[in-house]
């Protein structure tokens, strides 16, 4: 027979599990600006993680095209087609469309405005528009430049037209590759554009030659690139760093014409890769900061500067972590956890990240960095002792397994995300 | 004929877990930290023709086994002994029964 006590202790705990029980119901509307490596993820996996939430995935185009993997395009080891992929997957996750673009955020009235002036209102929003190019941050590249010199750091019309011009080119022409300073979206990705590019000059066009006109002195990956450039394309690959006078300066697109402090290159290829800067979106919502870029709290990725506004991927300032698709992809998931907690009156706990991002020298060379990341004093911080390049000496079929990895990472993230 | 048995004992297994588990059943789990940037590679969805090894429903000692393996240098690896550095003994452990119970 239940003694009086532990009848009381019974009902105490039922009494306290029942409002538990309904506040830890997160219901409620997100809204996610941004179909691309993180937005898609984080809509996702917000519907995954609590099916009764209202999640709508704000995105002008009807198909992403992945920046990953795009520079085997311009070597003709892919077709754009590969790198393309629709919102069906996304949609059957119980992911509501909005098919059209956000042109204004109002954080305090938590409202996202579209394009047909129609309003959404949200209790959270996600801001994953990736980078824009800064237009007027180089002199003479704008939009109408970036026709004759493409930058191609948005995959999709720009890649092709890379692409249609390395494959006009006369045999001996110079290709020039123009390198941003730092941050910009995907720190390896200019070095890995140069490798798959002299791979297939080697092959097509073995007089010419690729210069690379870089506004940094270091880069990712740095010695793993130029030992391979030593190696397997000696005097095709040219890098020029900043204290060398590497950074462009200045561009004449009509004649093909890139300028430094010291010389003008005439190019019969020129890729500038531009200034870049968090999505206009950011801009407008208020989120991104004097540099461009969006401050964020290393936990949910909470804008500093707007309360309810959350920010992944390339746009947003993420301590040590790179900007690329593996990070944006690893930041959503992080971040919609914590959005079904704060939702549910819950404090988010601490979380973990990893980056891990291939880069392909050749076809079957490949070459790595991965990081480890947690919160520390506000920012996400590298931890200690982890993470790194692949080695500079290996034995065996290292390099071929990296490459290996590298399109099976491609293959997996896509599925995950679009599938 | 055997649905029929089967569906009470289902609803009693349902209900017991919503007791057990001490709060409202989720549709999915976020897992303890780190746990969710894995699957950016090891895949929560069957990926055909991959060359990295699936790990959900993997025995949760062989995941510790391996991670710990890798994290020392005993087992090689390309990028896994990089990552698994960045993790502790009971952070694996954690990650390990996660991924365990994960789908198959």
């Amino acid at each position: 027979m239940a003694t009086r006590r532990t009848f009381l202790k019974l009902t105490a705990a039922a009494s306290l599990a029942a409002p538990s029980i309904a506040s830890a119901q997160a219901s409620g509307r997100v809204v996610v600006v941004g179909g691309g490596f993180g937005g898609a993820t984080a809509a996702r996996t917000l519907k995954a993680l609590e099916p009764k939430l209202t999640v709508t995935l704000v995105e002008p185009n009807p198909v992403f095209t992945a920046c990953p993997f795009s520079n085997n395009v311009l070597a003709a080891l892919r077709e754009i087609s590969q790198q393309q992929f629709g919102y069906d997957g996304v949609q059957k996750a119980g992911v509501v469309l909005a098919q059209t673009s956000a042109t204004a955020v109002d954080a305090s009235g938590k409202s996202v405005t579209l394009s047909d002036g129609s309003k959404l209102a949200y209790d959270r929003l996600v801001l994953s528009p990736g980078i824009d190019i800064n237009w007027g941050a180089l002199p003479g590249y704008d939009e109408s430049a970036a026709e004759k010199m493409p930058h191609a750091w948005k995959a999709g019309a720009q890649t092709v037209l890379l692409r249609q011009q390395l494959q006009a080119m006369d045999d001996g022409g110079l290709v020039i590759i123009s390198s941003p300073a730092n941050p910009f979206r995907c720190p390896p990705g200019p070095y890995e554009r140069a490798s798959l590019i002299a791979y297939w000059l080697k092959i097509w066009k073995p007089k010419s030659k690729l210069l690379i006109l870089d506004s940094k002195d270091a880069f990712s990956k740095q010695r793993l690139f130029q030992n391979a450039w030593a190696q397997m394309y000696p005097g095709l690959i040219e890098w020029v760093s900043l204290s060398q006078g590497g950074k462009v300066t200045a561009v004449d697109a009509a004649s093909l014409t890139v300028a430094t402090d010291f010389a003008r290159h005439k190019a019969a290829v020129a890729n500038i890769i531009p200034p870049q800067k968090a999505g206009t979106i950011a801009q407008k919502a208020g989120v991104a900061d004097r540099t461009g870029w969006c401050p964020v709290e290393p936990v949910a990725f909470e804008s500093t500067l707007q309360p309810g506004i959350h920010v992944i991927g390339d746009s947003a300032i993420m301590g040590g972590m790179p900007k690329s698709a593996f990070a944006a992809n690893a930041q959503a998931k992080v971040c919609a956890a914590a959005i079904v907690e704060l939702l549910a009156g819950r404090k988010p706990v601490d979380p973990i990240l990893i980056n891990t991002c291939y880069s392909l020298v050749a076809p079957d060379y490949g070459i790595s960095v991965a990081g480890v990341y947690r919160p520390d004093k506000g920012v996400l911080a590298d931890i200690p002792g982890a993470g790194g390049n692949s080695p500079l000496e290996v034995v065996g079929g290292f390099r071929g397994q990296e490459a290996l990895y590298a399109s099976s990472w491609f293959k997996t993230i896509t599925t995950e995300v679009f599938g | 004929m055997r649905h029929r048995l089967l569906l009470p004992v289902l609803a009693s297994a349902l209900l017991l877990a919503s007791f057990l588990g001490g709060g409202p059943v989720r549709a999915a789990d976020s897992g303890p930290p780190g746990a969710s940037s894995c699957t950016g590679c090891h895949a929560a969805k069957r990926i055909p023709d991959s060359v990295i090894p699936r790990i959900a429903g993997r025995k949760a000692s062989d995941i510790v086994q391996f991670m710990r393996e890798y994290r020392s240098g005993a087992w090689p690896s390309s990028v896994m002994g990089r990552i698994a550095k960045g993790f502790d003994d009971q952070q694996i452990d954690a990650i390990a029964a996660w991924f365990a119970a994960q789908p198959e």
